[in-house]
């Protein structure tokens, strides 16, 4: 695409120059979360009871609502970007190289908001860890809840150990043109790093990897989260063994949906054109537009199901999701973006990578507000729909709604911290595009591990 | 009743169920037993240990039993876990997939420890083995109600056409509890059923939480703050271990769970003051399985809670005449909610939907009692009327009392609840009448009181065409009693046995007359009405809650009428708090919360 050839000077720019869009974006992200750090002290203060939540029954409300239903969100995200860096490297696709570390960072920045959102949403956090973990051994075998609060817990933990472990390489031969006044976190990440491990680390990053995608339908947005949900009869709406695979194709179309808009702004703002190519972005779109399809199959199937001869609560809960916006919406916006993602592969010159941001943020913005509706759809339409005249009204609360901007506001720090420390690309990729796409790393290996011998000598 | 499966024990289930049978009365070696039971003994007293003893005897027994059946150590562990509470029937739960449930591992221990003389650890003090011995002591046939501790199941029946939509239960409830502003535990609703078949029968529903045996809201709680009592099934939430997550009212399906979402209204201290002349704060109470826990009365900030049934009644902080009972019972004018152990049969939940027709009719009728009727009675004549007119009764009422009587059987003020105290009322009132001299079960008597056939003196026991049966919907009362007949048991075959019995027994001498069961049961029935249905309610649900109900069952297609309330108003009645105030009720809880919500834009989703 590109004439540039990427260099380490390119994956290095973010660390070494500081720009004034980087201070405004760093001030406005940071409000965001501060404003709704002020919500969640308020919150603390006052109880849950400033939020628009009430319960359901006779309570006239739903119990859970906007925390969860963005709680799910950002895990949808999380693993998605976890599966999606597992895939460029287990099988190879090393067309993707590039983002694949953005999509790892991004996982670690979706489950930190979700943790949080664990945090925000109980009415007792304070407890969370004399109740939950010194009840852990006997909850864990019964409770969807621990499940996750465990499965988040090791997924960060696992998706932690495999950045390291890519990250030492890097780092080793970079540290010269890294500032000193990271030194600290250089020498930890390089402890005891010796050039043969190398070899080493990538079998492990391989079989971290292939444990990643076996486990992902299983203990990811396949099994525990959706179990959350599908494991109660009392839902017509939730209940049920689509959940799992539905789960997984908003955790991939989300996180897809992300790592582009991520990976725009890195390229916008570091001139990556070379590195982040369009090349790339028609590779995401087009697995975008995949998954989708998934989506929108799997959503097919429930309606289906529940409307041609449903039992009554399920024929309720299906009824409702065709006339509510909150369901139509997002599903009209996936619909529109698989239709445009199929016109790309039939006129390639539809595509612009202005376009496939917006699909991005459309697609963001559907996993998300049919991830609300699907939370508060179960208690609008129970089995026991007996409380008609207490109907479970709800409309988030300003401190609901903050805590969205707050927690994007969140991950956007993240990002725009670690960038200043590690590089975003990792530099294999760097020395795979300079390659000839075969077997070139080892001859490509050359020269950084030259330049990168001092440094370690100094160490 | 641990008969229900024989083959756990070579020894066979007769044996089981005679269990102060002594080994010697079997083939088996009665030495090897008397050693173990002293053993087993040894091991109570902590000079042996279990699994010492089980190596000991190990051998013994598979060549004596064939087969050894008794708690190994890690059976004994379990049966320790479980009594520790949510711990154990979590567990057990887990791994319990395909295995028997806890209840019958239990019976089966239970069972094969007594066979081997391990009875004897039954006094070890500690739940486990408390647990093990009441289990033993449920297998004994015997059936004393009281029955072992393990064995208490606390439930209601609620019968919904008693129920006059008063809403006392509710308001008795918050003011118990003292609970906020739409924190309605109790909650009392009518409903429209479109699809339901058209019923005579109001469409109300009284609903408490249902304190379900399997409740879901439970198994979810990543707590264990959200247990279940092993000493009575009690559902609870641990005010000081819950975290607030919701996870419990979401998973239940009855929609009975309220959030404590803001500062209660009302504080601890002022509880505890309240009710300082009591044996304890009706919050904290120890059911004698665990240590104390913060279970009753209004949950503190971002706390679950919901309808406890009173645990602090139940472990006797307010008294033992509280012991057993419920604010809303207890509120209740007409009697229409029955709290009781579900677990005896003759507990008044169980008494009361075993034949709610003599239920609603114990709980209606007044019998006089004893001393007064004697009283009433003295100088007065022996017949019918001028008993009936001295004692100030009308035949009804005393063909009702000599109904509930015959209608009531051996279980005649069994149990220790209000309807077995009735009961009780019924039969002293009538031995007093009796002993006056009128013969109640005398067939002229029990004749005029529509309760048995005339007595036909003149004609032989032969079929005849026109016998009417009791059974028969249109056979009116008086009718049937102005016919001349009792002997049609040859025409009618569906009441052969009781009928065939009065034939028989039919003689001049009044002593050995056999009370005539349908006819009192019609009558009761004709008194109080049978209600519409009698069900659980979701019992597809796999819950087994611990609720009866009698009356129209609501369909999937049921819905809350508007406005609430039924008939009576919500916002028309108020509660009194501990602190003396007094509280204007709410239906719709949203309406309260909504004004601490930030930023209420007073629109929805
Ligand atoms: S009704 Fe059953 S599931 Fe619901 S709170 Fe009560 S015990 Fe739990
Ligand atoms: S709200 Fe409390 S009791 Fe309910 S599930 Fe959560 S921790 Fe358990």
């Amino acid at each position: 695409m590109s004439t540039k050839s990427p260099t380490e000077a390119d994956i290095l720019r973010p660390i070494q120059n500081v720009s004034k869009t980087y201070f405004i974006m760093f001030a406005v992200a940071a409000l965001a979360l501060g404003a709704f750090l002020i919500g969640w002290a308020y919150q603390l203060q006052q109880g849950l009871v400033v939020t628009g939540l009430s319960d359901w029954g006779s309570g006239g409300g739903v119990t859970w609502g906007l925390y969860i239903g963005a709680f799910i969100w950002w895990v949808g995200i999380a693993h998605g970007g976890i599966i999606l860096s597992a895939a460029v490297r287990l099988l190879g696709m090393d067309r993707y190289m590039p983002v694949a570390r953005l999509a790892e960072l991004l996982t670690l920045a979706g489950l930190s908001a979700a943790g949080f959102y664990i945090l925000v949403h109980m009415g007792r956090p304070d407890r969370m860890v004399t109740s939950v973990l010194g009840h852990y051994h006997i909850t864990v075998n019964n409770s969807p809840l621990v499940w996750d609060v465990t499965v988040i817990t090791a997924y960060f933990v696992l998706t932690a150990t495999y950045l390291a472990l890519t990250i030492r390489y890097d780092v080793t031969r970079l540290r010269d043109q890294l500032p000193d006044r990271f030194d600290p976190v250089y020498d930890g990440l390089t402890l005891g790093y010796s050039e043969k491990e190398d070899q080493i680390i990538d079998r492990m990053v391989w079989w971290v990897a292939l444990a990643i995608i076996i486990m992902a339908p299983l203990l990811l947005h396949g099994g525990v989260i959706p179990w959350l949900f599908a494991v109660l009869p009392n839902y017509p709406g939730w209940f049920g063994a689509v959940q799992g695979p539905q789960f997984l194709t908003i955790a991939l179309t989300s996180a897809i949906s992300g790592v582009i808009l991520l990976s725009a702004a890195f390229r916008w703002a570091y001139d990556w054109d070379h590195i982040i190519t369009d090349d790339i972005f028609r590779g995401l779109l087009l697995w975008l537009g995949f998954f989708c399809l998934l989506f929108l199959w799997l959503q097919l199937q429930q309606l289906t199901a529940g409307s041609f001869h449903p039992t009554v609560d399920h024929g309720a809960a299906t009824a409702s999701k065709f006339s509510h916006p909150l369901y139509v919406g997002p599903i009209l916006g996936v619909l529109g973006v698989l239709g445009f993602i199929f016109a790309t592969t039939i006129r390639p010159s539809l595509f612009t990578k202005l376009r496939a941001m917006i699909a991005g943020v459309i697609v963001l913005t559907a996993t998300l507000l049919e991830k609300l509706y699907f939370v508060l759809s179960g208690f609008w339409y129970p089995t026991f729909s007996i409380y008609e005249a207490t109907p479970g009204d709800y409309f988030p609360s300003a401190i609901e709604i903050s805590s969205l901007l707050g927690t994007i506001g969140l991950v956007v720090l993240f990002f725009l911290a670690v960038a200043k420390v590690i590089p975003v690309v990792e530099l294999h990729a760097i020395e795979h595009l300079r390659g000839d796409h075969g077997h070139g790393h080892e001859p490509e290996h050359e020269p950084v591990e030259e330049s990168t011998k001092q440094p370690e000598v100094e160490a | 009743m641990s008969a229900d499966d024989e083959s756990f024990h070579p020894l066979g289930e007769e044996w089981e169920n005679d269990l102060e049978g002594m080994l010697d009365d079997t083939e088996y070696d009665t030495d090897l037993g008397m050693a173990m039971a002293e053993d087993a003994m040894r091991v109570t007293r902590g000079e042996l240990s279990e699994a010492d003893f089980h190596e000991k005897y190990h051998e013994e027994v598979l060549e004596e039993f064939g087969e050894d059946n008794r708690p190994t150590q890690e059976a004994y562990e379990k049966a320790q876990e479980e009594a520790k509470g949510t711990v154990g029937r979590m567990l057990s739960r887990f791994d319990g997939d395909g295995e028997e449930p806890r209840r019958d591992v239990m019976k089966k221990m239970g069972a094969g420890a007594a066979a081997v003389g391990l009875g004897a650890w039954a006094t070890v003090d500690d739940g486990g083995q408390e647990a093990v011995a009441a289990q033993d002591e449920e297998d004994d046939e015997s059936g004393a109600p009281e029955g072992g501790e393990g064995d208490v199941q606390w439930g209601m029946a609620i019968d919904l056409e008693r129920c006059d939509g008063c809403l006392s239960c509710v308001t008795a409830c918050s003011s118990e509890n003292n609970l906020d502003q739409g924190v309605n535990w109790m909650y009392v609703l009518e409903f429209e059923d479109p699809g339901a078949s058209s019923s005579t029968s109001r469409n109300r529903l009284v609903r408490p939480c249902q304190h379900c045996t399997d409740a879901p809201c439970e198994k979810v709680c990543p707590t264990t703050a959200r247990h279940t009592r092993d000493s009575d099934g009690l559902v609870l939430t641990d005010y000081d271990v819950c975290i607030g997550c919701r996870y419990c009212q979401v998973a239940c399906p009855y929609g009975v769970n309220y959030f404590q979402w803001d500062e209660p209204d009302i504080s601890t201290d002022e509880i505890a003051e309240f009710h300082e002349d009591m044996d304890g704060d009706h919050m904290t109470t120890d059911d004698g399985y665990g240590s104390e826990r913060w279970v009753d009365s209004r949950a503190p900030r971002g706390v679950m809670s919901k309808c406890t049934m009173c645990p602090t009644r139940q472990d006797g902080q307010m008294g033992d005449e509280m012991v057993g009972t419920t604010a809303c019972e207890e509120a209740c004018p007409p009697d229409a909610i029955q709290f009781g152990n579900m677990h005896n049969e003759s507990s008044d939940p169980q008494k009361y939907a075993d034949n709610p027709a003599r239920g609603r009719t114990l709980a209606q009728i007044n019998p006089p009692s004893a001393d007064e009727l004697e009283e009433d009675l003295e100088g007065a004549d022996e017949d019918l009327e001028s008993v009936l007119e001295a004692a100030d009764l009308d035949e009804e009422e005393l063909a009702l009392m000599i109904a509930v009587q015959i209608t009531g059987g051996d279980e005649m003020g069994d149990g220790d609840g209000d309807v077995a105290d009735l009961e009780n009322d019924v039969t002293e009132a009538l031995a007093a009448i009796e002993s006056h001299g009128l013969g109640l079960a005398n067939q002229e008597v029990l004749a005029e009181l529509d309760l048995a056939d005339e007595p036909d003196l003149d004609e032989p026991a032969d079929g005849d065409e026109e016998g009417v049966d009791v059974d028969d919907e249109d056979a009116d009362a008086d009718d049937e009693a102005e016919d001349e007949e009792g002997e049609d048991e040859e025409e009618n075959d569906d009441d052969e046995e009781e009928n065939g019995d009065d034939e028989e027994e039919e003689d001049e001498d009044d002593e050995a007359f056999e009370p005539d069961e349908e006819a009192a049961q019609f009558l009761l029935e004709q008194f109080a009405g049978t209600p519409a249905s009698n069900f659980k309610l979701l019992e597809e649900q796999g819950t087994n809650p611990n609720i009866i109900y009698l009356g129209n069952e609501p369909g999937p297609q049921a819905e809350q009428t508007e406005p609430t309330g039924t008939g009576v108003n919500y916002e028309d009645i108020s509660y009194e708090r501990a602190d003396g105030e007094s509280v204007e009720a709410v239906d719709n809880r949203k309406d309260v919360l909504d004004e601490g919500t930030v930023g209420d834009a007073g629109v929805s989703l």
